[in-house]
């Protein structure tokens, strides 16, 4: 298959002539994939409510209020307040950047980490390939969360170490995939012309091949970000991962949250809840985008 | 077959070996040991050094880096994972009565997966493009999007409004008490199973669609088979088998991996007695705690590459 064709196949279908536009291609994809459309939905809205977190929170998410500690949901506040009486609602709008920015940023270092090392591995072949490969194989044999708590215990916890241990587990599953597709790609007349020309080794990785695995990578980021929020709660609430007072979904459930699930169950109930939505809008989406450009990796 | 057995079993070694190296730095880059960690609740700095040395000598960790991993290797070689450095009991002792439980729990969560994944899968394979297939879709992205410990903590909330009851918080082995056991363990096991059914799910739903259209069951429909049989018989024979791979290839990691379960429904588990060594700075107990599990999973890697190679001769000549 020619690496370029991936992208241009589902992007022009011949039946369709008046997408010019970034809209008509919208809501093209949406009747084409109302799932995914769903799951962007959701994803737009959650990043509305991270940008505007400082505009519509109706109280500081850090804010305490002794008098009003495990209030049930009013009008004061809509989803009740927790042990500290902060505010749920303020804290679950804030607790979205957390998400967005922990997902956002180990997907992305994890699969451009991973990209990389799996087309160097391809392109360099033979016993660079080989070693890096054994190496993978090393980091496969360990439980995901286990990696990531092994890398929180070494380098501490907060948002920025968290994004290092959640990105960890990821760049060898990234680098195993975007390796297959780059040995096909290194097998392309352009490669062999670019090595001709004298390019050197970065040259022909970055420039020539990099840009032609991109569609897995992007399939593999996109479905890396739902897990990457998911793995965020789960190490926070171990309470290893983002540490109080920051707002953070999965912090949000620890602790007074189980304690008081029976006389409070808005603690418990409200922050799983955005979780869950948030994964569940990334794994629609990368699960349409993943459809639309390479049906090879479906059964995935 | 039996050379291609040993070859795979000898892939194991390099990779093992890996993990082992891997764990070993790993534990010791990080700032502080099990002697520190031990005092800091006493206020380290009343401590003598001399007597935290001694300790450290007694452990062997004054001893260089080369000389500990040699021993530790030698250990692992006659099977004797050692002394836990936190308690000073036999490591042995310490994950016996874990690992039973993490096991069963691993077990359940699969079976209820597997119980999940096939009828779901075939149910959607069947009614594509409908509501019905839209449903599983659903279900199943939903199941992985929900975390599993969020979903233990709905489960326990409901029964403790609805019910009044709450599952039993001490862990009792099968063999004492079946009834209590289970009662315990179930819940934890529908959490898990539901989340891990998802994928088995959509690989039932598309090896199941890559079946149908194969010549062959076009041939059984057209000498007039009964529906029912097609699918059993000839359908799900070839579909069923991915799904059970990608099963069982997540069962390793169930058993070591459910570290935030375990913590919601109080169970001590493999994944909680690793959080706890890794606390502690407990070097012997962690690296055999991810010594036991990257073994298992390689095993069942193993276990499954050969059931395909007897399956498909094919495979062996490769």
């Amino acid at each position: 298959m020619p690496p370029s064709s991936p992208l241009n196949e589902t992007a022009a279908p011949p039946d369709r002539k008046s997408a010019g536009t970034v809209f008509a291609t919208l809501v093209d994809f949406a009747r084409r994939r109302p799932l995914g459309a769903v799951g962007g939905a959701i994803i737009v809205v959650m990043v509305m409510l991270a940008a505007s977190a400082n505009l519509i929170a109706p109280y500081d998410p850090l804010a305490t209020d002794y008098a009003a500690m495990l209030a049930a949901p009013s009008e004061a506040h809509w989803l009740g307040t927790d042990a500290f009486g902060r505010d749920m609602l303020s804290r679950m709008i804030h607790g979205s950047r957390t998400a967005l920015m922990v997902g956002l940023g180990a997907s992305l270092l994890g699969a451009s980490l991973g990209s990389l090392i799996g087309v160097a591995s391809a392109y360099f072949g033979g016993r660079v390939d080989l070693l890096v490969q054994r190496v993978m194989d090393v980091f496969f044999a360990f439980p995901v969360i286990i990696l990531a708590l092994a890398v929180v215990s070494i380098i501490g916890t907060g948002v920025g170490n968290v994004v290092l241990a959640i990105a960890t587990p990821m760049v060898p599953r990234c680098a195993r995939v975007v390796r297959a597709s780059a040995l096909s790609v290194r097998e392309m007349p352009y490669v062999d012309a670019a090595r001709a020309a004298g390019f050197g080794h970065p040259r022909i990785i970055l420039r020539h091949m990099l840009p032609n695995v991109m569609a897995p990578v992007l399939i593999m980021a996109t479905a890396f970000l739902g897990e990457a929020i998911l793995l965020e709660a789960s190490l926070s609430f171990l309470g290893l991962g983002v540490t109080e007072p920051t707002a953070a979904w999965g912090l949000m459930l620890r602790g007074a949250a189980v304690e008081f699930a029976e006389t409070a169950p808005w603690m418990a109930i409200f922050p799983g809840l955005a979780i869950s939505l948030a994964v569940f809008g990334f794994n629609l989406l990368g699960d349409s985008l993943r459809d639309a450009l390479d049906p090879r990796l479906r059964t995935q | 077959m039996a050379s291609y057995i040993i070859k795979r079993l000898l892939a194991m070694v390099p990779t093992l070996f890996g993990v082992a190296v891997l764990i070993f730095l790993l534990l010791r880059v990080v700032p502080g040991d099990v002697v520190e960690a031990r005092y800091i609740g006493q206020g380290s700095q009343f401590q003598s050094q001399e007597l935290m040395q001694l300790e450290r000598k007694k452990l062997g960790l004054d001893q260089p880096l080369w000389r500990q991993f040699t021993s530790w290797m030698g250990g692992l070689l006659r099977l004797d994972f050692g002394l836990s450095m936190w308690t000073g009991a036999p490591i042995i002792e310490e994950i016996r009565l874990r690992f039973a439980l993490s096991l069963q729990l691993a077990i359940m969560a699969s079976t209820v997966a597997t119980l999940l994944a096939i009828p779901l899968g075939i149910l959607a394979a069947m009614k594509q493009d409908t509501w019905i297939d839209y449903a599983v879709r659903v279900f199943s992205i939903a199941g992985l999007a929900m975390p599993s410990f969020w979903l233990g903590i709905l489960i326990i909330l409901v029964m403790l409004i609805v019910f009044r009851w709450l599952p039993p918080m001490v862990f009792t082995p099968l063999w004492v008490n079946p009834w209590e056991n289970l009662a315990q363990l179930i819940w934890p096991a529908l959490a898990v199973g539901y989340r891990y059914s998802a994928v088995g799910t959509r690989m039932m739903r598309s090896a199941m669609l890559e079946v149908l259209r194969e010549d062959y069951i076009r041939t059984a429909r057209a000498k007039g088979l009964a529906l029912k049989l097609i699918l059993t018989r000839h359908a799900l024979k070839n579909a069923i088998l991915p799904v059970l791979t990608i099963i069982s290839l997540e069962f390793a990691f169930l058993l070591g991996g459910l570290v935030v379960t375990e913590q919601v429904f109080n169970l001590n588990g493999l994944g909680m007695l690793f959080v706890e060594a890794i606390a502690r700075r407990d070097y012997t107990l962690t690296q055999a705690l991810v010594m036991l599990v990257a073994t298992t999973f390689l095993l069942v890697n193993f276990v499954v590459d050969v059931a395909y190679a007897w399956i498909d001769p094919r495979i062996r000549y490769r």
